[in-house]
């Protein structure tokens, strides 16, 4: 393969990687946009929380990596329905502006409560850190590859859920019309809870899944947290595919960009990416539609 | 520090002081705040009239504190680091024992080409240091007949470096010098290891401390270098410390606290006048050129009642200072990891 082509494809690679990655807490962060409204900017703090989780069973309980990651989902999604009914609900009538700053306020709470029980020091998982393989000149890590299927099987998971499952269904019908879904006789309530448990619970996920690949600290979710809010608006906040889709181009675009701009930039990448989709697509690329 | 300062003033008042009188040591907490710090100094300068400050520690808290000194006629002594401090206007009543990016850039790249490594590849975090950092130790590595083959500045908040790695590692670099933070820092060396990397790692301390070394698998760090600047553990001054504080190993900046006592105490004196204008004028005059080397606060008191010329050698280096008040030399202490625990390769 020429170098150049070679590099290009090694930059792909390394995009989808990160890209699938994001995708889990941008999907957390899309589908409770598209059924209770607001951008939930809490979810870093709960992906730290997840990360947490999964660090004391895997650590401290000894558990293998994915019964801690199936721990970090159930952890994470308690939490952030807890959160919900204690905190931010008692905001949403004041309308989605003072409730997403709200999410702003509690994350900063709930990342100081992590830091208050934890410290502020590097914690990694029990884990050996394996050599990457090399495919000819494109270099693979295993840990990333496990992540990869990790996130993908968990997209599956949701996407099947709200495809084939009645309370999927219902979901979906309370993100396109939650009008017509209270006539319906759905329980919107019961269904905010279930997204903010999907939602928070991926956002675990999430952030376990970055922690794999690195160390965890209170920061971990708040250092994403830019990355995952570009990705869900460039592909369209409000569906889930589309954060799927974002995430992948943020991921790709902020690797591919290396080719001609030092890295130093790379985060800018995202932003520049949000700015050219709203203004070109104000709707992201896949649009709004939950699903 | 505060110790260490009084330590030695403690010990030159036994003596008998200078020309029959005490020195006084007047303590006021800065509380690592520029605010506090300005009301500090405001009361050491207005009310106490103190003819020196030593000990301002945090860049922000000597950048606040600095011009109520210079326009008082005041000498400061600090440890901060900013390479900004000691360009600032300050009329000479300033000097700093810490060595600033450009001195540690330099020493570093010393290290690096005495490893033997003929091709050096820089990585470093987006902060005000990266640049200078880069082309300082470039120009060093050039000169000592080594190369740096590359440099990047990489974005701090990211989750994996891989691409980064792969740019360094394009370059064939046998020594990757990972100019960064803790965080960060972890990142790469896990993503080198995950290359296959094989040549040297270097870094500086703050940035694989024992968290760092506990948070990763020990094969992850093994052979890494890691470089902070140090006391002159070989020196006279040194050992005189050590009795003087009663401790085994004085730190860096306890001998720094030590060697501000000492000059001030000996500029006083070569002076015959105890004001920020004549310690300004004179400690240049007592901690280099030719005279006696001396070791001790005491034994240059001596030296300088018998009319004689002498050259102040300090526990944290040698103590000769730059027009604009930086430490022109000091020594670094290198480790290296193994089995995830730092041990000592070289004081240098």
């Amino acid at each position: 393969m020429p170098p150049l082509l070679a590099e290009i494809a090694q930059l792909v690679v390394n995009g989808v990687m990160a890209g699938t990655i994001l995708a889990v807490p941008a999907i957390g962060l899309t589908a409770i946009y598209a059924v209770l409204r607001f951008p939930n900017f809490a979810l870093a703090s709960h992906a730290t929380i997840g990360a947490f989780a999964g660090y004391i069973a895997n650590v401290k309980l000894g558990l293998p990596i994915l019964p801690s990651v199936g721990l970090a989902f159930l952890v994470a999604g308690a939490v952030g329905v807890a959160t919900d009914e204690v905190v931010l609900k008692q905001f949403r009538p004041a309308g989605f502006i003072t409730t997403a700053i709200a999410s702003i306020a509690l994350t900063i709470a709930l990342e100081n409560i992590v830091r208050f029980a934890f410290g502020n020091e590097l914690r990694g998982y029990a884990l050996p850190i394996e050599r990457d393989w090399r495919f000819g000149s494109i270099r693979v890590g295993p840990q990333q590859v496990q992540n990869l299927a990790v996130a993908a099987a968990a997209m599956v998971m949701l996407f099947s859920f709200l495809a084939f499952t009645r309370t999927g269904k219902a979901m979906r019908a309370v993100a396109d019309n939650p009008m017509l879904a209270s006539i319906k006789g759905i329980n919107a309530d019961m269904i905010s809870r279930l997204v903010n448990f999907v939602g928070m619970g991926l956002a675990g996920l999430g952030g376990m899944l970055i922690g794999l690949d690195t160390t965890i600290d209170p920061l971990t979710g708040f250092r994403s947290i830019l990355s995952v809010f570009a990705a869900a608006v460039v592909g369209g906040l409000g569906s889930i595919p589309g954060a799927v889709v974002g995430a992948l181009t943020v991921g790709v675009g902020e690797e591919l960009c290396l080719l001609f701009l030092s890295p130093d930039y790379r985060s800018a990448v995202g932003f520049v990416a949000i700015l050219l989709v709203l203004t070109l697509r104000p709707r992201g690329i896949l649009g709004q539609r939950a699903y | 520090m505060l110790k260490a300062m009084k330590a030695v003033i403690d010990e030159v008042n036994a003596s008998g002081g200078v020309s029959g009188r005490q020195f006084e040591l007047v303590v006021e907490d800065d509380e690592t705040n520029p605010e506090a710090a300005v009301r500090a100094a405001r009361k050491l300068i207005d009310v106490t009239k103190v003819p020196a400050i030593m000990g301002t520690w945090a860049s922000a808290v000597t950048t606040a504190v600095a011009p109520l000194c210079w326009e008082s006629r005041t000498f400061l002594t600090t440890v901060s680091g900013a390479d900004s401090i000691t360009k600032l206007p300050h009329q000479g009543y300033l000097i700093r024992t810490q060595p600033n990016n450009y001195l540690q850039a330099a020493k570093h790249a010393e290290f690096i080409a005495s490893m033997g490594v003929k091709r050096c590849y820089i990585m470093s975090i987006q902060a005000p240091f990266s640049q200078p950092t880069q082309e300082r130790a470039t120009e060093v590595l050039k000169q000592k007949g080594s190369q740096m083959v590359g440099g990047l500045i990489y974005d701090k908040d990211k989750t994996t470096y891989r691409s980064e790695v792969d740019q360094a590692l394009k370059t064939n670099p046998d020594c990757i010098y990972l100019n960064g933070y803790a965080p960060d820092v972890t990142i790469l060396l896990r993503d080198l290891y995950r290359a296959d990397y094989k040549g040297l790692r270097f870094a500086q301390s703050y940035a694989v401390t024992s968290k760092v070394l506990e948070s990763l698998p020990v094969e992850v760090t093994e052979g890494v270098i890691t470089v902070q600047p140090s006391a002159d553990i070989g020196s006279p001054a040194y050992d005189l410390a050590k009795k003087r504080l009663g401790i085994a190993e004085p730190d860096s900046y306890e001998t720094q606290a030590t060697d501000w006592a000492s000059l001030v105490v000996l500029s006083i004196a070569k002076a015959k006048m105890a004001t920020g204008t004549a310690i300004r004028d004179n400690v240049r005059k007592i901690s280099q050129g030719n005279g006696t080397k001396v070791y001790s606060a005491v034994e240059g008191l001596k030296l300088l009642a018998q009319g004689k010329e002498i050259n102040y050698e300090g526990a944290s280096g040698p103590c000769d200072f730059t027009d604009i008040g930086d430490i022109i030399d000091c020594k670094f202490r290198y480790n290296k990891i193994s089995g995830g625990k730092p041990s000592l390769l070289k004081v240098a």
